[in-house]
C-alpha cells in the first residue's frame, strides 16, 4: 500500500470516477465537479505565470515573479509595443460594464482578423494543397500505363501493394465525391456509386471506432496500472 | 441458439464491465509479454533517430495532460531514451495547457533520472555523462499553440525567455544554441487532440521542418492521411505505437531499457492488456451483430 498522502487522493478519485459504472452517485458527481475546478485554477495560474508574466509584465514592467535583469536589462523598442495587446486584452474586460462593453469588439475584431489569416495559410498551404497533391499521386499511380504486370522488375517503380492501395484509394475517393454530390438524383449509375461511397465511409466510420475504443482502453489501462502497481502496491 | 444470442444480447451491461475489469488487471498482475509487430510508421521513426549524427539537436514537444499520459508516456519515455543513447541532443517543450508543463518535467525526470537545476543537481543518473542544459533542457509551457509555433520560427527566445526551472535561456548552452527551427534536425511531438497536426501543418508546411507524431489512438485514423501524404516523417499510434516503438529501443539498447525502467510505465504491459479486452470487446460486437441477424431474420420469418 502506498504512504504517499497524494496517492491515495488519487486512487479515491479515479474510484469515485469508476462508481459511475455501477451507476450515477454523488461520489462522481463529487469527483467530476473538483476536476473541472482545479483544472480551470490550474490553467490560470499556468497561464499567468508562464505566459503572462515573462512574455508581457516582465519586459514591459520589469516587474513580476520571473523577472530579472539578465533577461530584460533594457527596454528595447518592441517591448514598449507590447503596450498594444495589452490595452486590448484590457478592453476584453469591458463587456462586463455595458456602458463601455462596445470597446471589447476592437479586440475581438484584431483576435479574429489575426487567427483567420493565419488559419487561412494555414490551411491552405498545410492541408489542401498537399492533401490534394498525395490524392493525385494515387491517381497517378493507378494510370493503365503504370500497371506493374505490363514492366519488368527493373523499370517497375510501384509495387504491386502500393497499385492495388492507389486502386482502392482512388475507387474510395471517386464514390464518397459522387455520394456528396447532390446537383443530381441518386438513381441509377450515380446511385450505385454513391451506395459504393457509403460503404467506404463506413468502413472508414469503423476504423475511427476501432481506434477509439483503443485510445479508451489504454486510459482504463492507466488507471488501473495506478491502482494496481501505485496505489496496492502489487504489481 | 436464437435464444442464447438474445440472452447474451440482454446481459447487464454492468457484468461486461467487470469483464472487462478483470481483464486489465490479471494480465497487469500476471504480464503475458505478447509478439508486437512494428508498423512502418514507427520504424521509419526509429531509423531516422538511428541516422542522426551524434549532436544532432531535436525539438521534442510534450503536447499532452495526464489524461492521456497512459498512451503518450511511454513514446515520450522510449525516444528520449533512444536519443539520449544515440548522444543527440533534445530540447524539450510543452504547447499543452491541462498538465503539459507538469507531464513534460515528470516525463523528462523519469526518463534521465531525478535533476534540481535550480540546486546544480544538473547529471543524469540514467546516462552518466549527460548533462542538463548541454545534452537536454526544458523550456516548459507556452500558452498560445498556433501562435507560439509561428513565433517559434522567428525567435525560440522571444517565446521562452525563460527555461523551465527559471534560469534564462541563455544560460544552458542547447537552449542558447537554438533560435529558429532551422537548428533541429526534426520535431517529435507527443501529441493529444489537434496539436500534432498544427506541428505537420504549420511547422513543416510553412518551415519544411521534418515532424513526427506519436498520437493517442483516437486521433489516429486522421493523422493517417498526414502520415500517408509525407507530412509527417513518422507516426506513433497510441499505446500500439508506443508498444512497438520501445520494442526496438529494447531490442537494441537493451541494457539502458533494464537499468532503468524499473519505476517506468511500459507500454509491453499496457499492450498485454489492450489485447485481451480488444479481443473481449471484439467477440461482444460479433455477438452482438449475430444476435441482431438472427433476430430481424425470426421477425421476417
Amino acid at each position: 500500500m502506498a504512504s504517499e498522502l497524494w496517492v491515495w487522493v488519487g486512487a479515491l478519485f479515479t474510484l469515485c470516477i469508476l462508481s459511475f459504472l455501477y451507476k450515477d452517485n454523488p461520489f462522481f458527481r463529487f469527483a467530476e465537479s473538483a476536476f473541472g475546478g482545479i483544472s480551470m485554477g490550474y490553467y490560470i495560474n499556468l497561464t499567468f505565470r508562464n505566459t503572462f508574466v515573462p512574455n508581457l509584465i516582465a519586459p514591459l514592467f520589469h516587474a513580476g515573479p520571473a523577472y530579472s535583469a539578465a533577461t530584460y536589462p533594457t527596454r528595447e523598442p518592441e517591448h514598449w509595443l507590447l503596450i498594444a495587446p495589452f490595452l486590448l486584452a484590457l478592453v476584453l474586460y469591458s463587456r462586463y460594464v455595458p456602458k463601455i462593453a462596445w470597446m471589447s469588439r476592437f479586440a475581438l475584431a484584431v483576435y479574429v482578423g489575426y487567427y483567420a489569416g493565419l488559419n487561412m495559410m494555414q490551411k491552405l498551404q498545410g492541408e489542401v494543397l498537399p492533401q490534394s497533391a498525395d490524392t493525385i499521386r494515387s491517381f497517378w499511380r493507378f494510370l493503365p500505363e503504370r500497371l506493374p504486370i505490363w514492366l519488368d522488375a527493373q523499370t517497375r517503380t510501384v509495387s504491386w501493394g502500393e497499385w492495388i492501395s492507389s486502386l482502392v484509394f482512388v475507387i474510395g475517393v471517386l464514390a464518397v465525391l459522387v455520394y456528396f454530390f447532390f446537383s443530381a438524383e441518386h438513381k441509377g449509375v450515380v446511385g450505385g456509386v454513391g451506395r459504393l461511397g457509403i460503404w467506404f465511409l463506413m468502413i472508414s466510420f469503423g476504423a475511427a471506432f476501432g481506434y477509439t475504443i483503443m485510445g479508451r482502453v489504454s486510459i482504463l489501462i492507466g488507471r488501473v496500472i495506478f491502482l494496481v502497481d501505485d496505489w496496492l502496491g502489487l504489481g | 441458439m436464437t435464444a442464447l444470442f438474445q440472452r447474451l444480447m440482454n446481459i447487464d451491461r454492468r457484468w461486461l464491465y467487470l469483464l472487462v475489469g478483470l481483464a486489465a488487471v490479471i494480465p497487469i498482475l500476471l504480464p503475458l509479454n505478447l509478439p508486437v509487430n512494428v508498423a512502418q510508421s514507427v520504424q521509419d521513426l526509429y531509423d531516422r533517430v538511428e541516422s542522426l549524427p551524434a549532436g544532432s539537436v531535436v525539438l521534442a514537444s510534450f503536447d499532452y495532460g495526464p489524461s492521456t499520459g497512459p498512451e503518450n508516456d511511454p513514446m515520450a519515455d522510449a525516444f528520449l531514451r533512444h536519443c539520449l543513447a544515440r548522444d543527440l541532443k533534445v530540447l524539450c517543450i510543452a504547447l499543452y495547457p491541462l498538465g503539459g508543463v507538469t507531464e513534460g518535467a515528470e516525463e523528462l525526470q523519469r526518463a534521465v533520472g531525478p535533476l534540481d537545476p535550480a540546486n546544480g543537481v544538473l547529471e543524469s543518473t540514467a546516462f552518466p555523462g549527460k548533462f542538463y542544459g548541454r545534452d537536454f533542457v526544458y523550456l516548459g509551457y507556452k500558452d498560445g499553440g498556433q501562435a507560439t509555433m509561428r513565433q517559434m520560427g522567428e525567435n525560440v527566445h522571444a517565446v521562452f525567455p525563460r527555461e523551465y526551472y527559471q534560469a534564462p535561456v541563455t544560460d544552458y548552452e542547447l537552449s542558447n544554441q537554438v533560435r529558429g527551427y532551422g537548428d533541429v534536425s526534426f520535431v517529435m511531438s507527443f501529441a493529444t487532440g489537434i496539436i500534432g497536426e498544427w506541428w505537420a501543418n504549420l511547422v513543416n508546411a510553412q518551415y519544411g521542418t521534418p515532424v513526427a507524431v506519436g498520437c493517442t489512438a483516437v486521433s489516429a485514423p486522421k493523422y493517417f492521411a498526414y502520415y500517408k501524404a509525407g507530412q509527417m516523417f513518422a507516426l506513433l499510434p497510441g499505446l500500439k505505437g508506443a508498444a512497438e516503438y520501445e520494442y526496438l529501443v529494447k531490442q537494441k539498447y537493451g541494457q539502458i531499457a533494464e537499468a532503468t525502467a524499473a519505476d517506468v510505465y511500459n507500454a509491453g504491459k499496457g499492450w498485454d492488456v489492450q489485447s485481451i479486452v480488444y479481443t473481449i470487446i471484439t467477440l461482444f460486437i460479433v455477438i452482438g451483430n449475430v444476435g441482431f441477424l438472427l433476430e430481424r431474420r425470426q421477425r421476417r420469418s
